[in-house]
């Protein structure tokens, strides 16, 4: 196990860096926009991207940026969106509310989608399931951004149980935030619920109808114990992979719940950097994401081991 | 132990008690002590009959609340994460750190403590300047500078170029440090400073009104490109190249200077990317793209010039420079110099020596400037105190040198690294999330009775400015910021609300909507570029049997395009906030910022409009009459016109009537530039409107159902929709220019300048003459030229140089030759009039200004003649109790 991670490790980090090679020169490819000919600030813009390389070649600038950040962890000063500002800063500084409203919404869709889902396995066929199933369809069409102005409107607006937007400032854990961050917790949550219930849901129908849990039922134990016991762990396999990548997820952000309860987090980050050609947070962006992928890759496959002591890794056998 | 602990107490109980009582200035609540009484002698104050300085005493000024919170919410798309005054790029930025700032001198509304000179003024009417970290007026000190400093004034001057500012005694940045003359200077020094790179360097010597030797300080010992060869050359205008020297490495001089073309640089190729453009084209170009260095530069050596030559002959559809050379004669050889630059290494310079901004004493500043000035001019273009002044300390220590090896600067980057002298301090900033400004007490302006108060027209009360004693600014950004504004508005959540097309129906009567007129005019700005249309044409696909373009080009249709519009109906129809436009100025746009007179209101603009739509003024009682009866809409005339154009296009040969019936066998669909990366639904409104107009105007003539107005294909954001239009890829647009509100003759070069005209392509007003009699003369020159000489540039015509720039003209000359221009300008049918911009905003319950009258140098006074019918608390009570019984708020 160990050797496979490790070679895995290795395989990761020459991925990681054709990844970001390519996307530093294809991010330095794009046109620069056209400075006006007669606007006095044109003669200082075109001094400052001397200065900062831009007519450089790509490898040139390319060795410049891995050497700042190998040898000083020195990813660059934003040069458009947040100019003068180290980017590392800016990034740790929204990662923090990114996280929490995901980790809210994990916190509680995991248990709540999963339970549902187990509720419907077992009551297959009845009313309960087809309501279940059916809100799931619903839940799962429906795009976040839609229970996201619902919520707003409803809970917000007219009952004004919340604030319209994310509290201010970094008490992340103060009565105040939660309640401001509730909103968007419930819209990012009702499609992973639907998903956990979806997926839970088909997993345990085909195990609880597997001949090994008529094998348990007939040894004695009672449906609870055959359920929890056997039923399960079995349909785990699948699922807490899920659940892993929901955890990754947490610092991804939702770039347009983000926007609509103004959460200031890391969601548009990147697109904004294509879009203003801050270059230096795009790469900070693009690594750290191509890092945490790579990474949840790694986790996922390795957790199957723990979860299912059949899977071997890198066996050759 | 316990005795000398008890003994300590004491004494620092004793000491803290003879601290208290030696600081007359300390109120007890902890704020920066404040010296408001110092200088009261030099302060500008009103004169009312008193006897001086002791009578705008405190008792005179009603005080607000003391402990009650006033707070202002507002909200942007987009909060700026830089608001460094060295450095800031955007309008969002420059806001952010207008709470922050002061100036020496501010625009207050007229009243009685601050009566305008002109007599006729009533309160609130107008606006004058008054001293504010000023302690009196600027003293012209150009003389005394002259002698001292030959160097910095023209030859011969003796007033406007030098002046010498007195300072208040009393101006602190927040952070206590002491502001005195030499804080300007060390803030001139380090705006300077080459390895900054400063962004806002440039707005400090780039200008008319720059300060003298800023640009040389700035370039000290740097090599650099200066202005182009041509222009370098005065009087001579271009160079024999012939005298150029030749270096041991080949290259080209002259006079010392490098002769160096910048292969991106756009200039006088008119083209953005300027010759690299044209790369694998021809040799010639490929050659000089090769020889470039990494900064783009070529040092044009013999070869190399001969290729510039070449390729600069082709553009003239010459073979080579030879061939040119036969119908240009020497210009041929001459015109790369309007194209190629001379470089050079500055002179090493010192501040002291060099640069005209220093500290006479503690209080007394002198700014020499490099054009003439007074007034106006100098208060709102000359002075720009606030680019200067930074807390040196907070400023020094946030500057760090990058592994690249450029600097960068966190100051005003963050609540800690804003130092302010204004009236607020920032107390918090979250990237992206929220400003929070709270009342800067050390700001000399909550202790001054003379400067910053006013007396509300009201109750003819005498109150302070700025009651706000607290400022939230929220970013809202995505599609959904303006719904979520909308619920937080009319939650109580925050103080305006900008009205949009949906909500007019609802809002539009309401007591609490305020209509904000714009400075700009949108006009349709229809394409006359020839090639364009043509390549257009010619593009697989184009079907030339069943449609044209080309048809638009035609003089008759173009005037019939313009008066197919009811401009009242559009604005009704699609955008409510917007009022009919008929000029190429809008009605806000003021001529003379001294009297706040509108140029539109003047008698010669009024002629223009009847002169241009054909107004005859005979026929009504006064021109007022004659200007209020245009509409731009003729559907008559328009038919008529349409039914010219049919047999105009017909004879160019752009349409047919093969079976000839007389009308129009080819569908002319007019393409509409959308700048935006997507059609929204307001955009699709408006061009559907246009064309139900298109259509109707031109039923039961040639062109009946074969006109229409479609859309393009999103162009993305920016300048793209411009440059459609420029190119000829796009045929109209609705568009216009802003900036500029207080100087139209500015203004003109918008239209005249190839850089920003967006006619650039097709209409030439160096080729356009216009004759006008000024004063009893007769003068013919090209509009570009009135253009030029209308904003102080010499102009030659014959032996004659006329120059009818502010300081050479009186307002009513050069208000001629605004009027006249724009009626030329009119005549290109290439700017089609169609509204003026403006906007409508609901302000809320909580506030109110204390002017009704939009003013358009001084808005509603903005934050400081803001007033509140409820503090915080209050205006909770009152959220609460109106929620609960309506729903929400009522408007």
């Amino acid at each position: 196990m160990i050797k496979y991670a490790l070679q895995r490790i290795i395989y990761m980090f020459f991925v990681f860096m054709i990844i970001s090679f390519m996307s530093f020169v294809l991010i330095r490819m794009l046109p620069l926009p056209a400075l006006p000919p007669n606007d006095p600030h044109t003669a200082i813009l075109e001094i400052r991207r001397e200065a900062l390389g831009y007519n450089k070649p790509y490898l040139e600038q390319f060795w410049i940026f891995i050497k700042g950040i190998v040898t000083k962890w020195d990813w660059g000063t934003s040069e458009k969106l947040y100019i003068g500002r180290d980017v590392w800063q800016v990034f740790v500084e929204k990662l923090p509310a990114s996280m929490i409203v995901n980790l809210y919404s994990i916190i509680w869709t995991i248990p709540v989608g999963i339970g549902f889902g187990i509720l419907a396995a077992l009551k297959k066929n009845t009313w309960v399931d087809y309501l279940i199933s059916t809100l799931t369809m619903v839940v799962i069409s429906v795009p976040s951004f839609v229970y996201a102005f619902l919520i707003q409107y409803i809970l917000c607006f007219k009952l004004r149980w919340f604030p319209f937007v994310m509290k201010a400032g970094t008490d992340y854990f103060s009565w105040e935030m939660f309640k401001s961050i509730v909103p968007p917790i419930l819209a990012l949550s009702f499609g992973v619920i639907a998903g956990f219930c979806r997926t839970t849901r088909a997993e345990l129908t085909e195990v609880l109808t597997s001949e090994f849990m008529l094998l348990a039922r007939t040894k004695g134990l009672t449906k609870t114990q055959a359920t929890v016991r056997h039923a399960l762990r079995n349909c785990f396999v699948v699922i807490v992979p899920g659940i892993f990548g929901e955890f990754i997820g947490i610092i991804g952000g939702s770039l347009i719940i983000e926007r609509i309860f103004s959460v200031p987090g890391v969601g548009g980050l990147t697109l904004n950097a294509i879009n203003g050609l801050d270059y230096n947070i795009f790469m900070l962006s693009t690594c750290f994401y191509t890092a945490i992928g790579l990474a949840a890759g790694l986790v996922v496959d390795i957790s199957y081991g723990f979860i299912d002591p059949r899977i071997r890794m890198g066996s050759k056998k | 132990m316990k005795k000398f602990l008890s003994l300590l107490l004491a004494f620092v109980m004793l000491f803290s008690l003879v601290a208290c009582g030696d600081n007359p200035s300390d109120s007890g609540d902890g704020k920066t002590p404040v010296n408001s009484g110092d200088n009261q002698g030099d302060v500008n104050v009103p004169d009312d009959g008193g006897e001086g300085e002791g009578e705008a005493s405190d008792s005179a000024v009603t005080e607000f609340e003391p402990e009650a919170t006033y707070t202002y919410e507002s909200w942007t798309s987009g909060l700026s994460a830089n608001w460094n005054p060295h450095d800031y790029e955007d309008n969002n930025s420059s806001g952010q750190l207008g709470y922050l700032i002061d100036s020496f001198y501010t625009m207050a509304f007229n009243d009685e403590l601050h009566p305008m000179e002109d007599a006729t003024r009533t309160p609130f009417d107008g606006y004058l300047y008054i001293p504010s970290m000023a302690s009196g007026m600027p003293v012209d000190v150009t003389a005394e500078v002259a002698a001292e400093h030959p160097d910095w004034i023209p030859e011969g001057a003796t007033s406007g170029y030098a002046w010498e500012i007195p300072l208040r005694e009393d101006l602190y940045f927040d952070t206590g440090y002491h502001i005195t003359a030499n804080s300007y200077v060390e803030g001139m020094k380090r705006i300077l400073d080459y390895k900054l790179q400063n962004y806002r360097s440039t707005d400090v010597y780039a200008n008319t009104y720059g300060i003298v030797g800023a640009e040389a300080y700035f370039k000290s010992g740097q090599y650099a490109l200066s202005e182009f060869v041509s222009a370098n050359m005065g009087a001579d205008e271009y160079v024999d190249p012939a005298n150029f020297t030749t270096t041991a490495d080949g290259t080209y001089q002259y006079d010392g200077k490098d002769v160096v073309l910048d292969i991106k640089s756009g200039g006088n190729w008119g083209l953005d990317g300027g010759i690299s453009t044209y790369a694998g084209q021809v040799d010639q170009v490929d050659r000089l793209i090769a020889a470039a260095n990494e900064k783009g530069w070529v040092y044009l050596t013999p070869d190399l010039l001969k290729d510039l030559q070449d390729v600069i002959a082709m553009l003239h559809s010459a073979a080579d420079v030879e061939e040119y050379a036969a119908s240009a004669g020497d210009y041929a050889y001459q015109e790369f110099e309007e194209m190629v630059f001379f470089g050079f290494d500055n002179p090493e310079v010192t501040y002291e020596d060099t640069v005209g901004l220093y500290a006479k004493d503690d209080y007394h500043l002198v700014e020499v400037f490099k054009a003439s000035c007074s007034g106006f001019t100098l208060f709102y273009n000359a002075i720009q105190d606030y680019l200067l002044l930074v807390e040196p300390d907070v400023y020094d220590s946030c500057i760090t040198q990058q592994a690249d090896g450029t600097y960068a600067s966190t100051y005003m980057t963050s609540a800690e690294t804003s130092p302010s002298y204004g009236p607020y301090s920032m107390t918090s900033y979250q990237t992206d999330k929220l400003i929070h400004y709270s009342r800067n007490d050390s700001w000399y302006g909550y202790h001054d009775d003379v400067n910053n108060v006013y007396k509300d027209p009201t109750d003819g009360k005498i109150y302070r400015t700025y009651q706000t004693t607290d400022i939230d600014i929220q970013a809202l950004e995505g599609d959904a910021a303006v719904a979520t504004a909308k619920n937080m508005f009319l939650s109580g959540e925050l103080v305006t609300y900008g009205l949009q097309a949906a909500d007019m129906d609802q809002y539009r009567n309401s007591e609490y909507c305020i209509d904000e007129p714009g400075a700009s005019i949108f006009f349709m700005l229809l394409t006359g570029n020839v090639d364009g249309l043509q390549a257009r044409e010619d593009a697989e696909g184009f079907d030339t049997a069943v449609e044209d373009i080309q048809t638009i080009l035609c003089p008759s249709f173009r005037k019939a395009f313009a008066v197919s519009f009811d401009r009242q109906a559009y604005c009704d129809e699609t955008s409510p906030s917007l009022t009919p436009g008929y000029g190429i100025f809008g009605k806000t746009i003021i001529y003379d910022p001294e009297t706040a007179g509108y140029y539109r209101d003047t008698d010669v603009a009024k002629q223009a409009l009847c002169d241009f739509y054909s107004v005859d003024t005979s026929a009504f009682s006064s021109l007022d009459d004659a200007v209020d009866s245009i509409t731009g809409y003729d559907p008559e005339a328009a038919k008529e016109l349409y039914t010219a154009a049919f047999q105009e296009s017909l004879d160019a040969g752009y349409i047919t009537d093969a079976d000839g019936d007389g009308k129009c066998d080819q569908t002319i669909n007019i393409i509409y530039a959308i700048g935006a990366q997507s059609v929204t639904d307001i955009m699709q409104l408006r061009i559907n409107w246009m064309d139900t107009a298109i259509v109707k105007a031109t039923e039961g003539t040639p062109f009946e159902n074969k006109v229409h107005i479609k859309a393009s294909a999103p162009l993305g954001g920016g300048e793209e929709f411009a440059n459609a239009l420029k190119s000829g890829s796009c045929d109209v647009c609705l568009c216009g220019w802003t900036g500029s509100a207080m100087d139209p003759y500015n203004l003109l070069q918008a239209y005249t300048w190839d850089s920003y005209s967006y006619a650039a392509n097709w209409y030439h007003p160096q080729q356009d003459m216009l004759e006008l009699t000024l004063n009893g003369e007769t003068i013919e020159m090209s509009v570009y030229d009135w253009a030029e000489c209308v904003t102080g540039n010499d102009v030659t015509v014959g032996d004659k140089t006329y120059n009818f720039g502010t300081n050479n003209a009186d307002q009513e000359t050069r208000l001629q030759i605004l009027a006249g221009v724009e009626g030329k300008l009119l005549q290109t049918f290439t700017y089609i009039p169609f509204a003026n911009d403006g906007s409508k905003f609901l302000l809320s319950q909580k506030v109110y200004y204390v002017v009704d009258e939009y003013n358009p140098v001084m808005g509603f006074g903005g934050l400081a003649y803001m007033k509140y019918n409820y503090n915080d608390e209050e205006w909770k009570a009152y959220c609460d109790e109106q929620i609960a019984a309506h729903g929400q708020l009522q408007y």
